[in-house]
């Protein structure tokens, strides 16, 4: 049941409390097999805590503190605010500019996902299947694909606004850097509020109609309302990301540009780390603000549900009959899938055409050429993906179960810390590795395990909160019944945890894989020039014009995430069929 | 009649689970349909309510044929089993919410809300959540939600599944005085004999989309159609007593093999 996930929390305490239950030591039952063992195996569930806690606190929170440390450092052991006021008084128009393009995009956006999100959860066959599927591929998309689509349909030799319409126009400018920001975001937030349509009360919906309510009234009176957290949730990740945003302001940007972008610059072209940290805290601040309000919102949301006995796969609601309103997020939503359409197809064109004196032909010149060139760079993504998609499963399991199901001493805490990198700009999570790991006895600068690091606790957040999901539906008694027939903690790990987490283990891995190949965020700091990814291949290759590359990395990256997405799927549901659990 | 159900007809598929249903109700009564899951109860309520069309068939509520108008412009509400409250609304929100569609002034539906708040005996509560209250307390605010728009027919699918045992018998006293109170003219649906008994003034015994027998609970007591209705209602184990008290007797046999088991 629905209540189940809220009350694991408080019902593991109140077992704790009521059984005395010691929560860090093994699960050995008074004058009964006292063997060494089990002294082992509560001493390995022990260093297997202290482990993730230790890794948690050292990856996450120490990068942290280095910024604020550094950006407060005047070079010579002092503390000084010459750094912010330098920052205050020379970037007051980049801050004002992060903040005005914040807003604006994230209201477009919102509009846009609101929009969307009603429209496929009241549709179902083949236009929701479309729907889904544009999603999913606009989800494992690397980024700056809008960006780059937008200079190729729109620019100034734009396939529409150019070589259609004949018009030369200069798409360099804030409203570009804004328009690009909501298109990229939509999908997330889309995929968020059909979450948190599918957990509405059907009960509610027909009772309204059922009191005379029409579909007009039932959107404003109840489908709108209860999406509200979700909606403000929208509204702030959409704004936290277009502050931390660095790729398209510097891409399509042109003059104009933002916090973000001036840090990346700071940073490779400068490398004035004191200066780039202060001007993090400007970013890292409102960030972790926006943290603590996702959390509260989400939990209200939560709330919202709670009470939710009936679920729906669609939503009962006709928006042909829900008066402008309805024909509205029809319209939008349409708008705005015709130009995610318009997009891939433009991407995955581009790579195989060339332009002699202004006439296309089909080519697969640029094809060989980055087969000859990257081939090295693409197996080594995949093989980085790999790593972490492994290793951070495995990671995000063991540290949901450690927070789920036992009461570690600081819980709330380690949770939140944990966390936290979901609203970290990829900036400060970059800026923060390079600080913290670039001396003895912590040298991982250079290296391939600062990537993985920084890959695997930036997506933490998102895996661990996947398994947590998952927990919450195996039986608390389960996990009992283990330990009353004389199992230790680290038995329940093994044969009950662990198993029962093999259906979040997929979602977990793909989740991981998919982000490893196309998240650019931190890791363009990070990386060392002789082995590049494919992320930063393709950012290379927007950044310096050469878009037919570049729209072929990003067909590359789409087809290899959707494969090996594919084949876990296929192996998954294969070795389900095998062993019917 | 009141509620006339004439013939009504519905599958899904390949599978039939209401057969040519057909039934009638004066105004002001309670009309109780009982049987066992799966057997087209709640399929029979969803076509009244308007939720589902029927296959075939009529539903005329006072001479009016309403078979073909879409819930929201029928003159019947239903009391949903999982209640269908608003969750981001207030108690008193919750009540008038129907109001709103009827063009009544919102001081005057204020007003009106709190009297039937009062009514079902939550006065105290108007301006409480949905999560703030108890079960019992969410029942009667979709029940008062569900009367306040003066409904010609209120439907009721399994509305006390939810709560215990104790609070069950007392909301079953409550439903039936405001039922002959406001003379309101409902349909019932549940799978507890006990409960049809009580409740009914005529009851419908419904088996694999067919009624079996259609009376008054008494007329059924003293006459059950066939043994499969008496071992369904667990006749040997009832009696009903002159005064109108129905008791429940745990046989001694019962008890026993209790006790050897």
């Amino acid at each position: 049941m629905n209540n189940r996930g809220h009350n694991t929390q408080e019902r593991a305490s109140l077992r704790d409390a009521l059984f005395g239950v010691p929560h860090l030591s093994g699960g050995r039952r008074p004058g009964e097999r006292k063997g060494g063992a089990l002294t082992a195996g509560s001493l390995l569930d022990k260093a297997i805590l202290l482990l993730l806690l230790g890794a948690v606190c050292l990856f996450v929170l120490w990068p942290m503190a280095c910024i604020l440390l550094r950006s407060l450092g005047d070079g010579e052991g002092g503390f000084t605010l010459a750094a912010y006021a330098q920052v205050w008084s020379r970037y007051r128009e980049n801050l004002w500019n992060s903040v005005f393009v914040g807003v604006l995009s994230a209201l477009a956006c919102t509009v846009f996902s609101t929009a969307a999100a009603i429209f496929i959860a009241t549709r179902r066959g083949w236009v929701k299947m479309a729907c889904m599927a544009l999603l999913l591929i606009t989800m494992v998309s690397p980024p700056f694909v809008s960006s780059l689509a937008y200079i190729q349909l729109y620019g100034r030799r734009g396939w529409i606004t150019y070589r259609l319409l004949g018009i030369s126009w200069d798409p360099y400018n804030c409203w570009g850097v804004i328009w690009m920001q909501s298109i990229s975001f939509v999908p997330l937030n889309t995929l968020l509020l059909i979450g948190i349509l599918s957990k509405l009360d059907t009960g509610s919906l027909q009772a309204a109609r059922d009191l005379g309510a029409r579909p007009a009234a039932i959107l404003r009176d109840v489908v709108l309302p209860l999406m509200g957290p979700g909606i403000l949730v929208s509204l702030l990740l959409s704004f936290v990301r277009s502050l931390s945003d660095y790729g398209t302001p510097v891409i399509i940007g042109g003059r104009f540009s933002t916090i973000a972008s001036e840090i990346y610059l700071q940073l490779v072209g400068y490398s004035d780390l004191e200066k780039s940290s202060a001007m993090n805290m400007f970013l890292l601040l409102p960030a972790i603000a926006a943290f603590f309000l996702y959390r509260y919102l989400m939990r209200r949301s939560d709330k919202l549900s709670e009470g939710s006995r009936s679920r729906q796969g669609r939503l009962e609601l006709s928006l042909s009959r829900c008066g402008p309103v309805g024909i509205g997020i029809a319209a939008v939503s349409i708008l705005f899938f015709l130009m995610m359409v318009l997009q891939y197809g433009c991407i995955f064109l581009a790579g195989f055409l060339k332009s002699t004196k202004g006439v296309y032909s089909f080519t697969l010149r640029n094809w060989e050429e980055l087969w000859r060139l990257d081939a090295a760079t693409m197996v080594r993504s995949v093989v980085y993906a790999l790593i972490v998609s492994l290793a951070g499963t495995l990671f995000a399991m063991l540290f949901a179960y450690y927070m789920e199901r036992r009461r570690v001493p600081g819980r709330s805490f380690f949770d939140c810390v944990a966390t936290l990198p979901y609203m970290l700009p990829g900036t400060c999570f970059g800026i923060g590795y390079i600080l913290a790991f670039n001396h003895e006895p912590l040298k991982l600068t250079g290296t391939a395990v600062i990537v993985l690091a920084n890959m695997l606790f930036k997506q933490l957040p998102t895996a661990t909160k996947i398994c947590s999901a998952s927990l919450t539906q195996v039986p608390l008694a389960l996990e009992r019944s283990a330990r009353d027939l004389g199992g230790g903690q680290l038995a329940v790990l093994r044969d009950v945890i662990l198993p029962s987490l093999r259906p979040a283990f997929l979602s977990c891995f793909v989740y991981n894989f998919s982000s490893s190949m196309t998240t650019a965020g931190a890791i363009i700091f990070l990386i060392n020039p002789g082995k590049k990814l494919a992320v930063f291949k393709l950012f290379d290759a927007v950044y310096t014009g050469d878009y037919a590359v570049a729209s072929l990395i990003a067909s590359v990256i789409i087809v290899i995430v959707l494969a090996v997405e594919g084949l876990a799927y296929l192996i998954t549901w294969k070795g389900g069929e095998r062993n019917v659990s | 009649m009141y509620l006339e159900l004439s013939h009504l007809k519905k599958s899904f598929g390949e599978k039939t689970v209401v057969e040519d249903l057909t039934l009638s109700l004066p105004q002001g009564e309670l009309l109780c349909i009982l049987g066992s899951s799966g057997c087209g109860k709640t399929t029979t309520l969803n076509m009244i309510g308007g939720f589902l069309a029927p296959d075939s068939g009529q539903i005329l509520v006072d001479g009016e044929d309403i078979t073909a108008i879409p819930p929201e412009r029928r003159p019947v509400t239903t009391v949903f089993q999982s209640y269908g409250l608003f969750p981001h609304m207030t108690v008193l929100q919750n009540v008038v919410y129907g109001l709103k569609f009827q063009r009544i002034r919102r001081a005057e539906a204020r007003e009106k809300g709190l009297r039937y708040l009062e009514m079902v005996g939550l006065a105290d509560y108007a301006g409480a959540y949905i999560h703030e209250i108890s079960g019992g307390q969410q029942q009667r605010v979709a029940l008062a939600r569900a009367l306040i728009v003066e409904p010609k027919l209120c439907l009721l699918d399994e509305p006390f599944s939810n709560l215990d045992a104790a609070l069950r018998v007392k909301m079953r006293q409550e439903l039936k005085s405001l039922q002959r109170e406001l003379g309101m003219t409902m349909v019932f649906v549940t799978h507890d004999q006990e409960e049809a008994l009580i409740l009914a003034d005529r009851m419908a015994i419904m088996e694999q989309g067919r009624v079996l027998q259609y009376d008054a609970p008494l007329h059924i007591y003293h006459n059950p159609v066939s043994p499969f209705v008496a071992d369904f209602l667990g006749l040997k184990d009832l009696e009903w007593r002159q005064d109108g008290a129905l008791l429940k007797i745990i046989r001694r046999d019962d008890k026993e093999e209790h006790h050897a088991g």
